[in-house]
């Protein structure tokens, strides 16, 4: 295990090193990715300005919701980039996988430690101000439990869209064509996540309900956090599934994961 | 004990139909019409440890497919491959650790390190023990020459200097096997040489097991003992590549100039192939008579300015073996 961490360490330091090669495009784009995050954010916002709120949700309520989804949106992606669907599928067109299974390591280790992008600090960055001033927008009571909810919506997330880009990445090893479909599918949910459900037709809600337990990793505990009504009614403990749906879905991601690697091996590309 | 068993191996590939367009896109998802591909067809063969072979064929012959079983990184369809005792696929981490592969057209270093650096990651990562690699690193930076550019990124290399720091790369950890399929591409005829030395060397030296395909038949005149041809994925011969030249070897060339022109310049144990006023080219073929005999009778009944024997070219040879499909 601690063997294992090391070798990380060291993919990701060569990534890191690698990417630093290049200072000014660096910052750059660091910069560009905030900006583009902070561009979302001014266009929901802008929605504000013409209707009070948003299906009942103020500004302020909506902000905590886009916040968390961006900063963990960018979180994961800083990890899981590796996997990145439009990225994955030239890599292994390109032979770069082949050359990773020659390697006596384990294989999703490598294509963690194959990509590090750096520059998504940006977005996480602008993810924390949303945040930050979304809670001074609302009066939140907190608690110790709230703080400790906050902490585990953020890291549900990011194992929830790592799962989300590792299914992408497992579909590119059938088909590249249909990159656009598995962005709308990656993409897609990142842009469910960062809206309150109950803005959404009723079927695409119990799709992201009872199919893809979305509505746990950010609704839910929103609704506990800021102590708005629940409109759907569910049961008491649904604010405290985050951690549940976000590992669910990483595991079930990593089962497609093992299948499309042994499809992979039995079809070449 | 065979170092590499194979047997009776295959590996088919379905191609399906390709519909255009972004309705074609969902069809093709969904579509299940699709033509086989037989790209290696029911091939056996040993290797005994040691050994240094050749695995040559026209494109898309199946050599690379192949390699690729033989590395692990495709499952057979059907049959056995068993290589260090291990069927590759199954146990990949074990069985690589074990073996170094080269593929030409593409790079196993990071793209954006300086050479030095991905090849102490690659001591981490195959776990080399430091004298081994100090030692190894020693003499691949001789050998190969790699001092003038170990600092350099990799994607700054020249083709022929990242073949040598990839080669450097496949040897570090001491590999019973060497899969090398195509090393010599596109490089010029003083790194193909040196290519070739090397991998000479390592063979010999260290007795490590080396496969290597290419297009270039020098590489197999001057490496390899033994030479193995493939074409539409069916194994055609396996053996000396001078048995080869003995068995399918075209006829010789006695190429003449003679002091004067002369009308029909008859010989019985050749036939005249080309005449170009003085200039007269004869084949001959060795079963009849021997260069120094034929030169001999010419010059009883005529006059001789110059002469040159031309051998069969091993390229000739294989591309008749190819064309002709001489060996099916
Ligand atoms: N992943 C794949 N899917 C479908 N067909 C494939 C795949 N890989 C190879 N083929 C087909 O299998 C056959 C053998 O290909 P292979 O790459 O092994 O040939 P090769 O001998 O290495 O040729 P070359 O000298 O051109 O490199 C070819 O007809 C090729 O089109
Ligand atoms: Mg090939």
């Amino acid at each position: 295990m601690l063997q294992t961490l090391q070798l990380y360490r060291r993919l990701i330091g060569v990534q890191i090193r690698s990417q630093m090669q290049y200072r000014l495009s660096f910052f750059v784009e660091i910069a560009g990715t905030g900006l583009i995050a902070l561009l979302e954010y001014a266009s929901l916002a802008l929605v504000f300005a013409r209707f009070e709120t948003l299906k009942g949700w103020t500004l302020g309520q909506v902000a905590f919701i886009f916040g968390l989804a961006e900063l963990s949106f960018g979180v994961m992606d800083l990890f899981f980039s590796g996997f990145d669907p439009g990225y994955f599928g030239q890599f292994v067109r390109r032979g770069r996988f082949d050359q990773l299974l020659l390697r006596p390591i384990n294989i999703t280790l490598q294509v963690l430690g194959s990509k590090f992008m750096l520059r998504r600090i940006g977005k996480i960055a602008v993810g924390v101000g949303i945040v930050v001033s979304a809670v001074g927008m609302n009066p939140i009571d907190w608690t110790p439990l709230k703080v400790l909810l906050t902490g585990t919506v953020v890291v549900s997330q990011v194992a929830f869209f790592g799962g989300l880009f590792i299914i992408g990445a497992t579909i590119s090893f059938w088909t590249v064509e249909s990159i656009e479909a598995i962005n709308i599918f990656t993409y897609g949910g990142s842009m469910m996540i960062s809206h309150p459900m109950h803005i959404f037709p009723t079927i695409l809600r119990n799709f992201f309900t009872f199919i893809v337990p979305a509505i746990f990793l950010n609704y839910y505990p929103a609704l506990y956090i800021l102590e708005l009504p629940d409109p759907f009614n569910m049961p008491a403990f649904a604010p405290f599934l985050a951690p549940l749906a976000g590992l669910w879905m990483l595991f079930m991601a990593l089962v497609i994961w093992r299948f499309g690697i042994r499809h992979y091996q039995s079809t070449g590309t | 004990m065979a170092i590499i068993s194979v047997q009776n191996l295959s590996k088919h590939f379905k191609v399906f139909k390709h519909h255009r367009g972004t309705l074609g896109a969902v069809r093709n998802l969904f579509s299940r019409q699709h033509t086989i591909v037989r790209a290696v067809d029911e091939i056996s063969f040993n290797i005994q440890a040691g050994e240094l072979v050749g695995y040559i064929g026209p494109n898309g012959a199946g050599k690379s497919t192949t390699i690729k079983m033989l590395t692990g990184l495709l499952v057979p369809t059907s049959g056995e491959l068993l290589v260090n005792n291990l069927v590759p696929w199954k146990e990949r981490q074990k069985y690589v650790s074990r073996v170094g592969a080269v593929f030409g057209q593409r790079t196993t270093l990071w793209w954006d390190l300086p050479v030095i650096e991905s090849l102490s990651l690659l001591q981490y990562i195959y776990k080399i023990p430091a004298d081994r690699f100090t030692a190894n690193l020693k003499e691949f930076r001789d050998t190969l020459e790699l001092d003038p550019f170990l600092d350099t990124p990799v994607r700054a290399l020249s083709l022929g200097q990242r073949m040598r720091a990839d080669l450097c790369a496949a040897l570090l950890h001491d590999p019973d096997l060497l899969f090398l399929d195509e090393p010599t591409i596109g490089l010029d005829v003083v790194a193909k040489e040196r290519i070739r030395q090397f991998i000479q060397k390592i063979n010999r030296q260290r007795g490590t097991t080396v496969i290597l395909t290419t297009h270039d038949l020098s590489d197999v005149e001057k490496l390899c003992q033994r030479v193995l041809i493939i074409d539409h994925g069916k194994l055609l011969f396996d053996g000396a590549l001078n048995s080869l030249k003995e068995r399918f070897s075209s006829k010789r060339e006695l190429l003449v100039e003679f002091a004067e022109v002369y009308d029909e310049p008859i010989i019985d144990s050749a036939e005249i192939s080309h005449v170009d006023g003085s200039r007269v080219s004869y084949l001959f073929s060795r079963d009849d008579i021997s260069a120094s005999e034929l030169i001999g009778q010419l010059s009883a009944k005529y006059r001789i300015r110059d002469l040159e024997v031309r051998e069969p070219e091993i390229e000739e040879t294989i591309r008749r073996i190819y064309e002709e499909r001489l060996l099916e």
